[in-house]
């Protein structure tokens, strides 16, 4: 058996504790099988008790499985072991919340007995549980590079993400028949017209499937293993190719301009999740000035393959995002619209943003991303409220993407060039002096 | 350093945290089945230096092979030859000593089917064959110390690396810390061990290495354990007081012009024969005796004068 498994059910799944949720479902399930009509039936009961043991407590469980590691200060010895990523990472995440799907897959299985639903929704109830404790996982691997300290923060967010991840599906899942077309129970995807509850369950699998890779991919890193940038470059043309396949369905529930043609829609789709993701994880990833440092000597030693092999997640989420973004103004520059200049502009809005949050890090150390968090909260939101306050709203394009467009550019990349400087500055690229 | 085979060698090992450089170009060899000491005040880089050594950091520059194996190109196969106890190590409090001690050995690629006569050999070793069907959370301090120690010997590590392991633990506890320590060596382990406790390094350790700023002081380890010591001290400096002790084959553990300390020989003619050649040259000494409290004049005397080279360091 994997060692990481066997410890896991040793701690978590005890032979009382197994008896416990045992005698407390079956007390619930006799109540609401005898309580008159009206009141919590059987399969309302299974169905949120499901909710309770996989998503609510699964996720804290599977949060716990690396930040209670690095609590109690086990966490190194994990790592100098031989267990290998993927091994840890279902060790981690089937053991330390086996009691959790010991007490879910009997609510389950009492909800379909009672007719709560198909095998389908049980199926993606399943797979969803499964997703909320992957996210809260790879969450908890996520933030322990962060080196944050205080471990009931990290497990009460690593949670919420989970829980986050599992509730966004539901309710995406839940508002579905308002994108649908009327009546054919069907979703449009790269004009395709697929099954609703299918691409639902493929949609939720294929996350899944990511969420779990992303697990292993961030134990690899925690257990020295060099990961490369292929998994993250190819999960980045997943989310681009994915969301810009919903164009023609969003794209007329949002009554986007008939002047945009499809092909630049899907590729406004997929440059805002690439954009998405640009922001997301220079939030989430450490930003270490030591390792930019050690990024750029390998450049100037001309070891660019090395440097690539070493590059960040939010570097190649950013390059990508450049890279969509200048296609992009290529075509639409090509077809004389000025749609090119604000594409231009928000690139020098996001190179300007990540040098914010890449200084803040220099800075502040782990607390520079929340420092960066509230700078770009006042550049995008205090200062244009202030100027519109003061009858000097044709200022505003001196803080985020607006008209006019031309000098909406300028602005974006003079900021983006001064806190670029800034950036290298406190990272020692420019000045080695703070180094002591 | 003249080692023939060495086990670890480090090679102008530069790590950085933001801001700040802990380890500033380390050059160290460490023999094979041999105990190093490494010694230095707080935040000069020893617990850094360990955790390059673990491959659990990945060094700014330089290079640190274990073994053969470059702990850049290769730490996960470094992993499995070493075992490592942090200063600040931590236990599975719910959980007994056997398990403790077979999720050990299984998580170091022990075979289920032997697994637990991994974990009772260690428990063996390190005297907790008495307590396995005790929750790890139930030990005394001492006793956690040596599970810990367990763990990270039960799949019989080439090297082993311990972070203040003597750091809160009563006399009797630091006496057998010393014999366990003694007696891995003798089954063919390497040892590296960060310490503030200088008088009990003799007791175990062959050699010293002095850490300060993150660099070694003076450049280089220093023999320890080779028997007693001789204070040997001139009435007079003489310049040449050093070049003869080296030419008598002594293993000098600090010297100046006026006074040397040496590892001695336990023949007692060889001492005799020291000494006349010491005489017979012409040197006036005043002082030819066993010192057995030397070693923290050693360390004051190594980091003072450590401290007067550098810029702006003390005269």
């Amino acid at each position: 058996m994997n060692p990481e498994l066997q410890r896991n059910l040793w701690l978590e799944a005890s032979p009382f504790r197994l008896a416990l949720i045992l005698g407390l479902l079956l007390l619930v399930f006799s109540a609401t099988s005898i309580a008159p009509r009206g009141l919590m039936t059987t399969p309302g009961a299974a169905l949120t008790l499901y909710w309770f043991f996989a998503v609510l407590w699964g996720t804290r469980s599977a949060a716990l499985s690396v930040v209670a590691e690095i609590r109690e200060r086990t966490w190194d010895g994990q790592k100098l072991s031989s267990i290998g990523p993927w091994e840890m990472v279902w060790g981690k995440l089937l053991g330390s919340t086996a009691a959790n799907w010991f007490g879910a897959l009997l609510c389950l299985a009492v909800l379909l007995a009672t007719g709560g639903g198909g095998l389908i929704y049980g199926v993606i109830l399943l797979a969803m549980g499964v997703f909320a404790q992957a996210v809260a996982l790879l969450s908890s691997l996520v933030l322990i590079r962060r080196n944050t300290g205080n471990w009931r923060l990290d497990a009460f967010l690593c949670q919420v993400a989970g829980i986050g991840a599992a509730f966004s599906y539901y309710s995406l899942w839940s508002s579905i028949p308002a994108f649908q077309r009327s009546g054919t129970q069907s979703i449009a995807w790269w004009g395709y017209d697929f099954n609703l509850s299918s691409f639902h369950l493929v949609s939720l699998l294929l996350f899944l499937a990511w969420a779990l890779i992303g697990c292993w991919r961030a134990m690899r890193a925690e257990l020295r293993f060099a990961n490369g940038p292929y998994v993250w470059l190819a999960y980045l043309f997943y989310i681009a190719v994915y969301s810009a396949g919903f164009e023609a369905l969003i794209g007329q529930r949002l009554h986007i301009p008939p002047g945009f043609h499809p092909t630049t829609s899907k590729l406004v789709y997929a440059g805002i999740t690439l954009l998405a993701s640009a922001y997301s994880m220079v939030f989430l990833e450490p930003k270490d000035p030591v390792r930019l440092r050690w990024l750029s000597e390998q450049v100037q030693a001309g070891r660019l393959y090395r440097a690539f092999l070493a590059l960040d997640c939010w570097m190649l989420s950013y390059a990508a995002t450049i890279a969509t973004g200048l296609l992009l103004a290529v075509i639409w520059a090509a077809n004389g619209s000025d749609f090119s200049l604000t594409v231009l502009a928000v690139l020098g809005f996001l190179t300007r943003d990540i040098a914010i949050f890449v200084l803040m890090r220099g800075r502040a150390g782990g607390r520079g991303d929340f420092a960066a968090l509230a700078i770009l909260g006042a550049l995008y939101l205090l200062c244009p409220m202030i100027l519109s306050g003061s009858h000097m709203q044709g200022l505003t394009f001196l803080f985020l993407p607006t008209q006019p467009a031309t000098l909406n550019l300028v602005a974006a990349w003079l900021e983006a060039g001064a806190a670029t400087v800034l950036a290298l500055h406190s990272t020692g690229l420019i000045n080695r002096s703070r180094l002591q | 350093m003249g080692y023939t085979n060495p086990m670890i060698e480090i090679r102008d090992l530069v790590f950085e945290y933001p801001g700040h450089r802990a380890l500033a170009g380390i050059n160290l060899d460490i023999v094979d089945r041999s105990i190093t000491a490494l010694v230095g005040p707080n935040g000069a880089g020893k617990t850094t230096l360990l955790r390059c050594l673990a491959a659990l950091e990945t060094p700014y520059a330089g290079h640190v092979t274990i073994d053969g194996l470059d702990t850049r190109q290769a730490p996960r196969a470094i992993h499995a030859r070493l075992g490592y106890l942090p200063d600040f190590f931590g236990l599975y409090d719910a959980l007994t000593v056997r398990r403790c001690l077979h999720y050990a050995a299984r998580a170091h690629g022990i075979g289920t089917s032997d697994a637990p006569g991994a974990a009772d050999k260690a428990a063996g070793r390190v005297g907790l064959s008495d307590r396995m069907e005790q929750p790890a959370g139930a030990l005394s301090r001492g006793l956690r110390q040596r599970l810990a120690i367990a763990q990270a010997i039960v799949h019989h590590p080439k090297v082993l690396l311990l972070d203040e392991p003597a750091a809160g633990l009563d006399p009797q506890a630091r006496r057998d810390l010393s014999q366990l320590l003694l007696s891995l060596k003798a089954g063919g382990m390497t040892l590296v061990v960060s310490s503030h406790i200088l008088a009990e390094l003799e007791d175990y350790s062959d050699r010293m290495v002095i850490v300060d700023h993150g660099r070694i002081v003076g450049g280089e380890s220093i023999a320890l354990k080779s028997g007693a010591r001789l204070r040997i001290r001139l009435a007079e400096p003489h310049s040449g007081f050093e070049a003869l002790l080296r030419a008598q084959g002594a293993q000098i553990v600090e010297a100046t012009s006026g006074q040397a300390l040496v590892n001695a020989s336990p023949d007692p003619a060889q001492r005799a024969a020291l000494l006349k050649e010491l005489v017979q040259a012409g040197f006036a000494v005043a002082e030819f005796a066993e010192d057995s409290s030397a070693l923290e004049d050693v360390y004051f005397a190594r980091v003072k004068a450590d401290d007067s080279g550098k810029p702006g360091g003390q005269p």
